[in-house]
């Protein structure tokens, strides 16, 4: 054995001593990716502070119709020509001032005069016309490109300084709401690439990114209309909801989005509406699903008064179609499916004396976090179907699994299938969603019929009243002849707000949260 | 020593690559990003023009040439989310997380050696049993509740600390707190049980009856000797450690490399993936080499031989390296 000579030992010992040090050297600076920090911790009167759910992927201001993009750029950094009030539903002036359709395929905007970008540049019909060019037209292959105007190319063309027409390659009725997703950019904006950081009209401009860790937008001074109340905006992001909900309780932040009522937000919590309907869908061509009474069955063995009560309380409301109030097309008069299991029993029994295979097994997909308790609203529906004699299998997937049954082309290999979807229209208008789920070749409708059909296509081209009471006949005709879908709830979120600060939350918050609209309390 | 460290070198290539192979093939097999990237009601051609834009069009062979091709000029892609360089957000994520882990791991091994210690000079005494209780609670409760708990009790019941985020030191606590308690009781318990096996060896009875203090035999003879088994096991810790702290960086908000893989997992961001894997599997190999590099630095009779995995085995062990070693010295 050998002893350590005293020097050995003294090395060691100033080894150790350097090891804590810097320990603590190390703890005491930042954190590696997070850069200077400046004085932003607690921050002043003026700076409102915000933690979304997710870091945005990027701010690229043609792909601010994803919501974690469009949350923070859509009508604080960037803004449309118009913009859909989302509690009336009424298109309101925002660059263009006004708006009339000046033929059966083309519109013409009168262009806000006194604008400029964030950058110095002036805005007028040129500009507009280049980020709508660049938005639809280009081959950037932008979200909201595929999102709201499919293949269909647009003829924009500036008349005059304050004048913009649009040519649509068939009538569109609804060219005005399609465009309120598109965010006017700078011309010096590049439409051969991504832009990241967009340069755009808006309230705030984009100050400091600092990546994985906070974004700061700042006040834009020469902004056009009436002036910003904050000074900045600093953006945080924490994918847990009782973390963000810790943060508005303990002061760190001012605006917490997507919580819910387990998160422990406590009274500053706001429920409000988010557009989100959850339902089932039927794959309607294989049996016993092709059976309309199966479907009819289906919906009436969900008691989705019991589902509302006992697991969204705290403002989700049972559903009879797959929008909520206030968008165009709610027909008001559908009744939901009442919960009668002794008439869902008959059902099945009347189709099995008719031959039909009722004990095959129905696959039910459903998405692990996809929404609050959905992994419990899929026993509970599994539950209540067994209730009626169907035989269904409960199969939790993740997103890009959920897509492949939500999205044509279907999954045709597993049998029957009755899927939980969550749908939501952010567009405001009820051909975003009929066209997808109720429409014979929808991306997300697994069959149709061909009278629904007619309607759905002459829906289309209404407007006005007229729009509204095609469409309001297309749902009523859906639940009647059709069933591809059983509605459950309309779904509600929560907020969490400090007590400094003042915000009205309205349908549209998780996907714009438009800064102008908050203040500070008192 | 030379010779040794370009053998493992050499030697790790092949593993890496098979690893960046393997997350290429098994990532691809999980579904189709064009789904998840482009609107739900986009069309055919969208979808057409999305794969091949991305290369996502040819065949998967011919996107792993190209791959690698782009790996050997340092073009690790572009992230399909971000549109950024893949290698710019591994790079720029793996920092954050390499100092969580080391300042988790020394402050893990310090208070598990006084705490090993403590509990072994008398086994199954009241310190010994206190010990155990700590340890055997803290290698079991789950990150997430302890997490969060931590959150409640001192950011928001006490407000002593931030709740999350990454500025001013106070930040560092509960994250820290969080991820030492694993490795604190493990490591406690390795600890405590080679010094037990440790302080019964006939040279430490010599020592004792020499009149030697417990202080001094303690640190000066048996810690040195029941090291090795509580580094091989903090090794391992530590790689886990480095892997990323995938729950403590979500919940705290901590932008690390554990957080950006799960991230570009679930978004199907292949190029952002492969890289980060990359980076991580380096820094393990690296982390390997050390870790055999240190064991010889505490055991003069073992010295690194590329194929000896001497480090993997016991105090007891180490005689039975030794003629080995010995040999190859």
């Amino acid at each position: 054995m050998k002893l350590s000579s005293p020097r050995r030992t003294a090395s060691r010992a100033s080894a150790v001593a350097a090891g804590i040090a810097s320990i603590a050297l190390l703890a005491s600076c930042s954190v590696a990716n997070s850069e200077s920090q400046g004085g932003g911790e607690g921050g002043t009167d003026e700076t409102l502070r915000v933690v979304l759910t997710q870091e945005p992927p990027t701010l690229e201001a043609c792909d601010a119709n994803l919501t974690s993009t469009g949350v923070v750029v859509r009508s604080t950094v960037t803004e449309p020509l118009v913009e859909r009030n989302p509690s009336t539903g009424d298109l309101e002036p925002l660059l263009a001032t006004e708006w009339e359709q000046t033929g059966d395929n083309e519109w013409t905007f009168a262009i806000r005069e006194g604008v400029t970008f964030q950058d110095g540049t002036p805005f007028d019909a040129e500009a507009a016309a280049y980020s709508i060019d660049r938005a639809v037209n280009g081959d950037l292959g932008c979200n909201v490109e595929g999102y709201i105007f499919g293949d269909d190319d647009l003829e924009v063309e500036a008349t005059d300084a304050t004048t913009l027409t649009v040519t649509t390659p068939n009538p569109d009725p609804i060219l005005p709401l399609k465009l309120s997703f598109i965010e006017i950019v700078s011309p010096e904006t590049s439409n051969t690439e991504f832009v990241r950081e967009p340069v755009g009209t808006g309230p705030y401009a984009i100050g400091e990114w600092q990546a994985g860790t906070k974004l700061t937008l700042d006040r834009n001074d020469d902004y056009w209309g009436d002036a910003p109340e904050f000074s900045s905006v600093e953006y945080q992001w924490r994918s847990e909801g009782t973390v963000r909900a810790a943060m508005i309780t303990s002061g760190e932040a001012d605006i917490a989005l997507g919580l819910s009522a387990e998160d422990g937000i406590g009274d500053l919590g706001v429920s409000y509406p988010n557009n989100e309907t959850i339902a089932l869908r039927f794959s309607g061509q294989t049996a016993p699903l092709d059976d309309i009474r199966i479907r009819q069955a289906i919906n009436y063995a969900i008691d989705r008064e019991g589902i509302v009560s006992s697991l969204y309380p705290d403002g989700d409301k049972v559903a009879a179609q797959l929008i909520p109030e206030g968008i165009v097309g709610f027909n008001a008069d559908l009744e939901p499916w009442p919960f009668d299991v002794e008439k869902a029993k008959s059902l099945v029994e009347e189709a099995k004396a008719d031959g039909v295979p009722v004990d095959t097994q129905i696959i039910m997909p459903v998405r692990t976090a996809q929404f609050p308790k959905v992994s419990e609203l899929g026993e509970v529906l599994r539950e209540q179907l067994a209730a009626i004699g169907l035989n269904v299998e409960l199969r939790m997937v993740d997103t890009t699994q959920h897509l492949q049954y939500q999205l044509s082309p279907f999954v045709t290999n597993e049998g029957p299938i009755a899927m939980l979807v969550q749908h939501g229209n952010q567009a405001g208008d009820a051909q975003f969603t009929v066209e997808q789920y109720m429409l014979t070749g929808g991306a997300q409708a697994e069959f149709g019929d061909p009278g629904l059909d007619e309607l759905i296509n002459t829906a289309r081209t209404l407007t006005g009243e007229e729009r509204q009471a095609a469409y309001e006949e297309a749902f009523a005709f859906e639940r009647e002849n059709v069933v591809a879908l059983a509605p459950i709830a309309h779904q509600t979120v929560m907020l969490g707000l400090a007590d400094r600060v003042t915000y009205e939350p309205n349908s549209s918050t998780g996907d714009e949260l438009r800064i102008k609209e908050v203040s500070l309390a008192g | 020593m030379w010779t040794y460290l370009r053998r493992r070198i050499l030697q790790s290539a092949l593993p890496l690559i098979a690893v960046v192979l393997g997350v290429f093939v098994l990532a691809r097999l999980t579904g189709d990003p064009s789904k998840l990237y482009l609107p739900l009601n986009a069309t055919d051609q969208m979808r057409e023009d999305f794969a091949a834009r991305n290369g996502f069009d040819k065949p998967i062979w011919e996107q792993m040439g190209d791959y690698f091709l782009g790996v050997l000029r340092l073009d690790f892609g572009e992230s399909l989310r971000t549109g950024e360089p893949a290698a710019e957000m591994a790079l720029r994520a793996f920092p954050a997380t390499l100092q969580l882990a080391a300042v988790t791991m020394v402050l893990a091994i310090i208070v598990a050696v006084v705490l090993g210690s403590w509990a072994s000079l008398k086994p199954n005494g009241i310190a010994d049993r206190i010990v155990s209780f700590f340890s055997m609670t803290a290698a079991s409760v789950p990150d997430f509740w302890i997490a969060i708990l931590g959150i409640w009790i001192f950011a928001i019941t006490l407000g002593w600390l931030p709740t999350s985020g990454t500025s001013g030191p106070l930040v560092w606590i509960l994250p820290i707190a969080t991820l030492m308690l694993r490795p604190v009781g493990v490591l406690a318990q390795v600890v405590r049980g080679s010094m037990v096996t440790v302080l019964g060896q006939p040279y430490i009875k010599v020592a004792r009856s020499r009149g030697a203090g417990e202080m001094h035999i303690v640190t000066k003879h048996a810690l040195r000797n029941a090291a090795a088994p509580a580094l091989t096991v903090a090794g391992d810790l530590a790689v886990g450690l480095v892997n990323g702290a995938v729950v403590v960086e979500s919940i705290f908000g901590w932008p690390g490399i554990g957080k950006l893989m799960i991230d570009s997992i679930l978004q199907r961001d292949f190029a952002v993936l492969q890289a980060a894997v990359l980076i991580t599997a380096l820094a393990i190999f690296a982390l390997n080499i050390i870790i055999d590099l240190g064991y010889a630095l505490l055991d003069p009779r073992v010295r690194p031989t590329a194929g000896t995995r001497a480090r993997r085995r016991g105090p007891g062990a180490i005689s039975d390296t030794k003629a080995e070693a010995l040999t190859n010295v």
